[in-house]
């Protein structure tokens, strides 16, 4: 088959598959045959096979399963107050007679800006000696490290919180505007009350949207790197270091790119893992 | 109507949770804003609310600055990475829309969305380190592509799938070419979808900090980048670092506000159907 010949859907897709192939799938090729090898960014001309050496390297590093368990502690907790704060904000600016599509704005502006910003914004307004939150609930007598060991991955969390809970916003808002009118009719023609009638029909007619913005947010949420890169740079101890942050110490700082390779494909695979239990989970049951 | 007094009370603790969260979503804002006007000197005194208002940090920072130079380089980069996505991403999303046997290459569009750039970084710091092309903005679009095209093309799918057959079929009726029917009559109904992911691309690309991070150097250092490195090299200038947020910031705070009403059908493609 020529060219001229080709159906032109393929052709349509031509430039996308050629770029792609180009910038993602031949690095990912790269990124499992770098993988296997014993690749210094200190010695890059004595690289070395060593098969799958590096995951064992990798899959017994306490830094490692630190840097996961913290991902994992991270992304379970910022979703769960995303998810949780994001539907009630969206009921309640959904039964905003005045002023909705500006409270709405305001309230998305946070998803916009660059993350960087956003972790260094609340370095500052946290930092116990310059930062203005910790100086005025010092006034109240209230004393907190935001940043010390206990406190900065939930910070870290906050921060989170405090930039995607606008994504939850947004695709409830969609969802809820989506819903059809007659449902709730009936349910007030009824007398169910609004709990009742939020547990019953709103809750299960939104589970789509609610599904796809958990597994969107999620996702996004394994990526967390510029709040700690902003703020603590994994610490204290490694109190905060993130699947993400632990690559890129082992990669750019330790410039051990065949251990970091190893790594990053075992978090290619942990997410995918993930992907298809959420989607198992959320498939409604079937009832015949 | 009657209104009990229990749904008054709701409404009224509604309302002032909304109230709360605007303020909590405006007060570091407005802060960044109050630390870029203050004198330098009493930047990062939390206790000091009345003080003579300063453009000196904006001063220093647009004329005495790298920052000119890196709004410079994030524009051009994010300019670029966009125009090349919708050149690849809008005839390819066109065809997942309308042509059948591509349910799988949807779905690694989707995958490839949802990548994290902890693996593509490794393999791309390093062919470009090989091309010579660390320190160069064209080696951050290439990085920058890897993102924006995915997001770029499930964006679009969804906007092409609103536009009826009828449309396109007309014009090969009237002698066009399938290309020339996407061209010259599909791409103009959808211009307002080219608008949106172009901007929503621009804001991805303009926002970005890890791959700038890793890929740049003094002369194609990205904001962001300079953003972070306020305080890494040269000590807290906390007075400069609000000005370089906030330089960052408002010009996507305004683009994103007209695409907000498109983003939904561009987040959940055609594959979510509420």
């Amino acid at each position: 088959m020529n060219a001229a010949k080709m159906h032109i859907k393929y052709k349509l897709i031509l430039p996308l598959v050629f770029l792609l192939s180009g910038i993602m799938l031949y690095p990912l090729i790269f990124s499992a045959w770098l993988s296997l090898q014993d690749y210094r960014l200190t010695r890059i001309n004595d690289v070395q096979f060593v098969g799958f050496e590096n995951f064992g390297l990798i899959a017994t590093d306490s830094s490692f399963l630190n840097a996961m368990g913290n991902t994992i502690i991270f992304v379970l907790s910022a979703v769960t107050f995303e998810l949780v704060l994001g539907l009630s904000l969206a009921l309640l600016v959904q039964k905003l007679v005045i002023f909705r599509g500006a409270i709405r704005s305001i309230l998305l502006a946070p998803m916009f800006i660059t993350p960087i910003a956003v972790g260094l914004m609340f370095r500052f307004l946290l930092n116990s000696e310059i930062g203005i939150i910790p100086f005025y609930l010092l006034k109240f007598g209230v004393s907190i490290d935001w940043f010390g060991p206990e406190l900065a991955l939930f910070s870290i969390v906050l921060i989170d919180v405090w930039q995607w809970t606008p994504f939850m916003l947004l695709m409830f808002l969609a969802g809820l505007e989506a819903l059809p009118k007659t449902p709730f009719e009936a349910a007030r023609v009824d007398g169910a009350g609004p709990w009742l009638t939020f547990i019953s029909i709103t809750l299960p007619m939104l589970r789509p949207v609610i599904v796809v913005a958990i597994i969107i947010r999620a996702l996004d949420a394994f990526k967390v790197f510029e709040y700690v890169f902003a703020i603590t740079r994994g610490g204290p101890g490694n109190s905060t270091e993130t699947i993400m942050y632990y690559i890129y110490q082992t990669g750019f700082r330790f410039f051990r790119m065949g251990e970091a390779a190893a790594a990053s494909i075992l978090l290619i695979i942990f997410i995918l893992l993930l992907v298809i239990l959420l989607v198992n989970l959320s498939r409604p049951k079937v009832t015949k | 109507m009657i209104v009990s007094f229990e749904n008054r009370l709701l409404q009224f603790i509604g309302i002032m949770a909304i109230f709360m969260a605007i303020i909590v979503v405006l007060f570091p804002f407005f802060w960044i804003f109050l630390e870029s006007v203050k004198p330098p000197s009493l930047g990062g005194r939390p206790d000091i609310w009345r003080f003579e208002l300063s453009w000196e940090n904006w001063s220093e920072v647009l004329l005495n600055s790298s920052v000119p130079l890196n709004i410079m380089n994030s524009f051009f980069i994010a300019f670029i990475t966009v125009v090349i996505s919708l050149i690849c991403g809008a005839p390819a999303a066109y065809a997942f829309s309308r042509f059948r046997g591509f349910q799988g290459a949807r779905y690694s569009i989707l995958a490839a969305e949802m990548m994290p750039p902890a693996i593509l970084i490794l393999p791309l710091f390093l062919i470009l380190y090989k091309l010579e092309l660390i320190d160069s903005r064209i080696g951050v679009v290439t990085a920058h592509l890897t993102f924006v095209i995915p997001v770029i093309t499930w964006f679009l799918i969804g906007f092409f799938d609103e536009v009826p057959k009828d449309l396109e079929d007309q014009a090969m009726i009237d002698g066009y070419t399938r290309f020339q029917a996407f061209y010259k009559v599909i791409l103009p109904v959808v211009r307002p979808g080219l608008g949106a992911a172009a901007v929503f691309g621009f804001v991805l690309s303009w926002n970005d900090l890890f791959y700038s991070l890793l890929l740049t150097g003094a002369g194609s250092r990205t904001l962001p980048v300079a953003i972070a490195s306020f305080w890494t090299f040269r000590g807290i200038e906390l007075g400069k670092m609000a000005v370089a947020i906030l330089i960052a910031v408002i010009p996507v705070l305004i683009l994103s506000y007209f695409i907000q009403k498109h983003l939904i059908k561009g987040i959940g493609g055609s594959g979510v159907k509420y």
